[in-house]
């Protein structure tokens, strides 16, 4: 790599524009976007893909080789998919990226004005992920809370190698076609992590039914990881996107949450059991559902398609200067099919009779006479 | 493999038949809990009918304190919840004591009037509940948490003798309620599940792959086992792995401390047990400690990680289990079509909702393995007061005296009494000791042998299939031939393995499990969960498609073969074997 092209190894948020997404991937293409065009998100650096093309050690690519040169399925493929995880995790990025690296630390702890206390998420960006056909979601890693260049370094390899995840390759077998040495086209995000009261996300349309009169907002106390990732019942949320009108909430039915762990050298996050006062409480009040939910309408506007948008609550701010965009992507289940606008779902009931659990259960397991 | 000519089918209970319960105790009428039966030792009476040893739930036996536990929970709770949901064809449970150990019956309805009438009810009862299934548990698991917050944070030795009898009595009655909950849960769940299965045999899949297409949901013991592999990992990166694989756990702890950065380590492992240790390695039982008390389990768990050479990956483990779920529900709805996918995908939808698979896992924490950790507390902050008056010798005497005579002598104040409990309390711990110790020989059924079992909660928790009754059925001295015996048994999770087997039968021996053993035993429940990152494969004397065994093996991408019935008795430690998780064979190659 040429001395100019290694300047732009690293880039400011600030820089990035959604022209930049084969550098930096879409992912943080629309947040520097999103930023640029005025709305509040984290502040950060990207690492581009040429930054970390061919960083792997020969060495270490030729083992890579040797793994992959038979083919494995079921508990074969996950310790391989093991072994290549922990091979890449043993390597060093080369030093003139670290220092990089450093460097654009550097300037973001001065910044954000956190100094040596700033917390920072480091998520990965492919290119070619979150494209419209199928959804990429969650091919690689993100961590949460990671503290101080060194250990944004050993992150920033953490993410390339979960490339290699028995759920990536497999991804890959399916999807990508080009087998599991294809080179990863991966950039990583490293941004503040925002200190979230309540995160979640915003669906543009119903993702159940595909009903673009509707958005729905998913939120929980804490980080938004135990919402996307599906381990609470989060408070949940329809707004009529005419009126902002909210037609339909659920809350109450929170178990736990994601916290920063408490080992600070460490970082990453932890799933916890929700404190009792918060489990019954809503995350959100109603002016903040339906702040998120016009900022996310907006985003869509600008999209030109249904999109479903992560953000944050950051603790001790008022509305609106509390809202952080994280992210956002288009919405890939209803991106093709969904109907037009605020009409029902175009996939009838009256198709089929409709299954009720409890009299089949008499009928056909109890078999109950008469039912 | 023959088959004996004339099959016994009968294992009498006349050796297990008896009067009192314990040296010195009858179940006395204030103990009965009011809709079948309560615990009782075996009558000839019961050779009528089948008993199943539940080894699963309680493996080493009941003290004196647990039969109220018991009575609460397996007997009076079943009996409760069948009869509040009105389950058509159930009544619940009802239990007998071998001895000090624990076999489960069932209560069948048996008039056509009964089965209408609790038709009716049930469809009223179970249908708004399904419809919104997640408020409905988070309300539960509320009430719940809440009384733990109440328990948890009591000063107990600061309390007065009558303060502190005081909390024993409400301890009790949360437990009561605790175990209401479960089985009202529990029925609601399963008529959700059997009828998914009922359905996928009606359109032409196997009922049994139903539970595979509900799999993959984290549960708080998948969290738990994430959790101790961390520590285990930051043990090694910290270089504490040596001490912590040698002598006992009190021993580990202190070498712990003694090692630079060992204090990092045991207050990670201390913040662990605040939010995991809140659970004891058997249900009902009073006389076991929670992790909090002694985290001996957990730090074997920590162990047997330690002895692999690398950590487990989690995330990969569980996409991968999700990738095979997607894959087979994918192929499900490929060989379905018209109406039968649409009701496919509605019966999926609700059981993703009302999740049988998930909520088997995840409610001991809630419930099963922490509802009697308060009764325990406040028995032995009672009894060090009771120690301290010279009434016991000492607070563990607690568990030799039963509930209805710690009321009567605590609520009559009399003092006259408790020189006769104290003296019957030697006698008791012998007899404790004694059928302890031939637990591991008693039969896996008693009474008459059905041809096959009504109550579905048998058939895919406890495993009474037809194949595991008729294996029961024959002789098993008999029945095997020379050369490679080969067992059956439901395939629980698919993958075939070969490897040595390790035999145990009770979670107490499970750290001596090996990484890269075949384990085969009773059954498992939650608190075998870590071995599962270690063994080979699993192999389980009872167990269907719901058993834990069953669950986790899926998740941990090993094969199981459960259902077997003979596999504890057929093969020993140190065999050779092979499993293979899709045919549901063991083969013992000697």
């Amino acid at each position: 790599m040429t001395d100019a092209a290694r300047s732009d190894a690293v880039v400011d948020l600030a820089a990035v524009r959604a022209a930049d997404a084969p550098a930096v991937g879409p992912k943080m293409a629309r947040l520097g976007q999103l930023a640029s065009t005025g709305w509040r998100v984290p502040d950060g650096y990207a690492i581009t893909v040429g930054a970390l093309e061919g960083w792997l050690p020969a060495t270490a690519r030729s083992e890579l080789h040797r793994l992959f040169s038979v083919p494995a399925t079921g508990p074969a493929s996950l310790r391989l998919s093991q072994q290549a995880r922990e091979l890449i995790e043993g390597q060093s990025l080369p030093s003139w990226l670290a220092d990089a690296v450093a460097d654009a630390h550097a300037r973001l702890a001065a910044r954000t004005g956190r100094g040596d206390a700033l917390l920072v998420a480091v998520r990965s960006s492919a290119v070619g992920e979150d494209g419209h056909a199928a959804s990429f979601a969650g091919q690689y890693e993100t961590y949460l809370g990671v503290s101080g260049p060194d250990e944004v370094l050993r992150h920033i390899v953490k993410c390339w190698a979960s490339g290699y995840s028995a759920h990536a390759l497999d991804y890959r077998r399916r999807f990508g076609g080009s087998g599991p040495l294809r080179a990863h086209d991966l950039a990583v995000g490293v941004l503040e992590l925002v200190d979230a009261r309540s995160a979640g996300v915003a669906f543009t349309l119903d993702p159940v039914t595909g009903d673009r009169g509707r958005l729905v907002v998913e939120a929980n106390w804490g980080l938004g990881e135990s919402v996307v990732s599906g381990q609470v019942t989060p408070d949940y949320w329809t707004v009529e996107r005419d009126s902002g009108r909210i037609l339909e909430r659920r809350t109450g039915g929170k178990l736990v949450w994601s916290v920063l762990a408490s080992s600070g050298e460490a970082g990453g996050t932890v799933l916890a059991p929700l404190p009792a006062e918060l489990a019954q409480a809503p995350c959100l009040t109603d002016d903040e559902v339906r702040y998120i939910c016009r900022q996310a309408a907006a985003i869509e506007a600008a999209e030109g398609a249904p999109q479903d948008v992560e953000w944050a609550i950051a603790r001790d701010l008022d509305l609106p200067d509390s809202v952080y965009f994280l992210q956002h992507r288009p919405e890939t289940t209803w991106a093709s099919a969904a109907p037009e606008s605020g009409a029902a779902p175009a996939a009838s009931p009256a198709a089929a009779p409709a299954f009720d659990p409890v009299q089949y259960a008499l009928r056909n397991v109890f078999k109950v006479p008469g039912t | 493999m023959a088959v004996s000519a004339d099959p016994p089918r009968v294992f009498p209970v006349d050796d297990f038949v008896r009067e009192e319960l314990y040296p010195g105790y009858r179940q006395a009428f204030g103990s009965q809990p009011f809709v079948a039966g309560p615990v009782r030792p075996f009558s000839l009476a019961d050779n009528e009918r089948y008993w199943l040893r539940d080894s699963l739930h309680f493996s080493e036996g009941m003290v004196p304190a647990s039969i109220a536990t018991l009575d609460d929970a397996q007997t009076w709770g079943a009996q409760l919840g069948a009869e509040i949901v009105g389950v058509p064809p159930t009544r619940g449970s009802v239990n007998r004591l071998a001895g000090t150990h624990v076999y489960i019956g069932t209560i069948d309805v048996d008039t056509q009037w009964q089965v209408q009438a609790r038709a009716a009810r049930f469809g009223q009862y179970v249908s708004p509940i399904l419809a919104d299934f997640g408020s409905y548990w988070s309300m539960r698991a509320a009430e719940l948490t809440a009384a733990y917050e109440y328990f948890d944070h009591l000063d107990l030795a600061a309390m007065s003798p009558a303060e502190l009898w005081t909390t024993l009595k409400d301890a009790y009655a949360f437990h009561r309620r605790a175990w209401f909950i479960h089985f009202e849960v529990m029925y609601v769940l399963t008529a959700n599940y059997l009828a998914f299965y009922a359905l996928a045999e009606e359109i032409g899949l196997q009922g049994s792959s139903v539970s595979s297409f509900l799999s993959g949901q984290q549960t708080f013991y998948s969290r738990t086992d994430e959790e101790l592999w961390r520590l285990a990992g930051l043990a090694r990166s910290l270089g504490l792995d040596g001490a912590l694989t040698q002598g006992s756990p009190a021993d580990m702890l202190i070498r712990v401390r003694a090692l630079p950065g060992g204090a990092t380590w045991v207050a990670e492992f201390d913040a662990f047990l605040a939010v995991y240790g809140q659970r004891s390695e058997e249900t009902c039982r009073i006389d076991t400690p929670s992790w909090i008390e002694d985290p001996s389990p957990a730090l074997y768990s920590i162990a047997g990680f330690l002895a692999k050479p690398t950590g487990f990956d989690f995330h990969a483990a569980r996409s991968a289990a999700m990738l095979e779920r997607d894959a087979q529900i994918d192929a499900a709805r490929r060989s379905v079509n018209g109406s039968d996918l649409a009701r496919f995908n509605q019966a999926l939808a609700s059981n993703q909702a009302a999740n049988f698979a998930w909520w088997n896992e995840e409610h001991n924490y809630l419930i099963d393995r922490r509802a009697a950790i308060p009764i325990r507390r406040a028995t032995l902050a009672l009894g060090a007061q009771l120690t301290d008056a010279g009434r016991i010798a000492d607070p563990s005497d607690m568990f030799y005296l039963f509930k209805p005579e710690l009321f009567e002598v605590m609520e009559s104040g009399g003092s006259g009494r408790w020189a006769d409990l104290a003296a019957m309390i030697p006698d008791r711990r012998a007899y404790f000791e004694h059928w302890r110790e031939r637990g591991p020989s008693l039969p896996t059924m008693l009474g008459t042998i059905p041809d096959t079992v009504p109550d579905p909660i048998m058939i895919e928790v406890f495993g009474l299939s037809g194949h595991f009754l008729e294996t029961l059925r024959r002789d098993p001295a008999a029945g095997f031939g020379t050369g490679v015996v080969e067992i059956r048994g439901f395939p629980a999770a698919k993958g075939v393995a070969e490897g040595v087997a390790r035999v145990i039968t009770t979670v107490g021996d499970l750290h001596t499990v090996q990484p890269g053993e075949v384990l085969v035993c009773g059954g498992t429940t939650t608190e075998w969960t870590p071995a599962f990152g270690i063994i080979l494969a699993c192999v389980c004397d009872t167990g269907g498609s719901l058993t834990h065994a069953a669950i986790v093996s899926r998740e941990y991408g090993i094969p199981c073969v459960v259902g077997t019935a003979v596999a504890t008795t057929m093969i020993k430690t140190g065999d050779r074997v092979r499993v293979d998780g899709r045919a549901g064979t063991v083969q013992v190659l000697g």
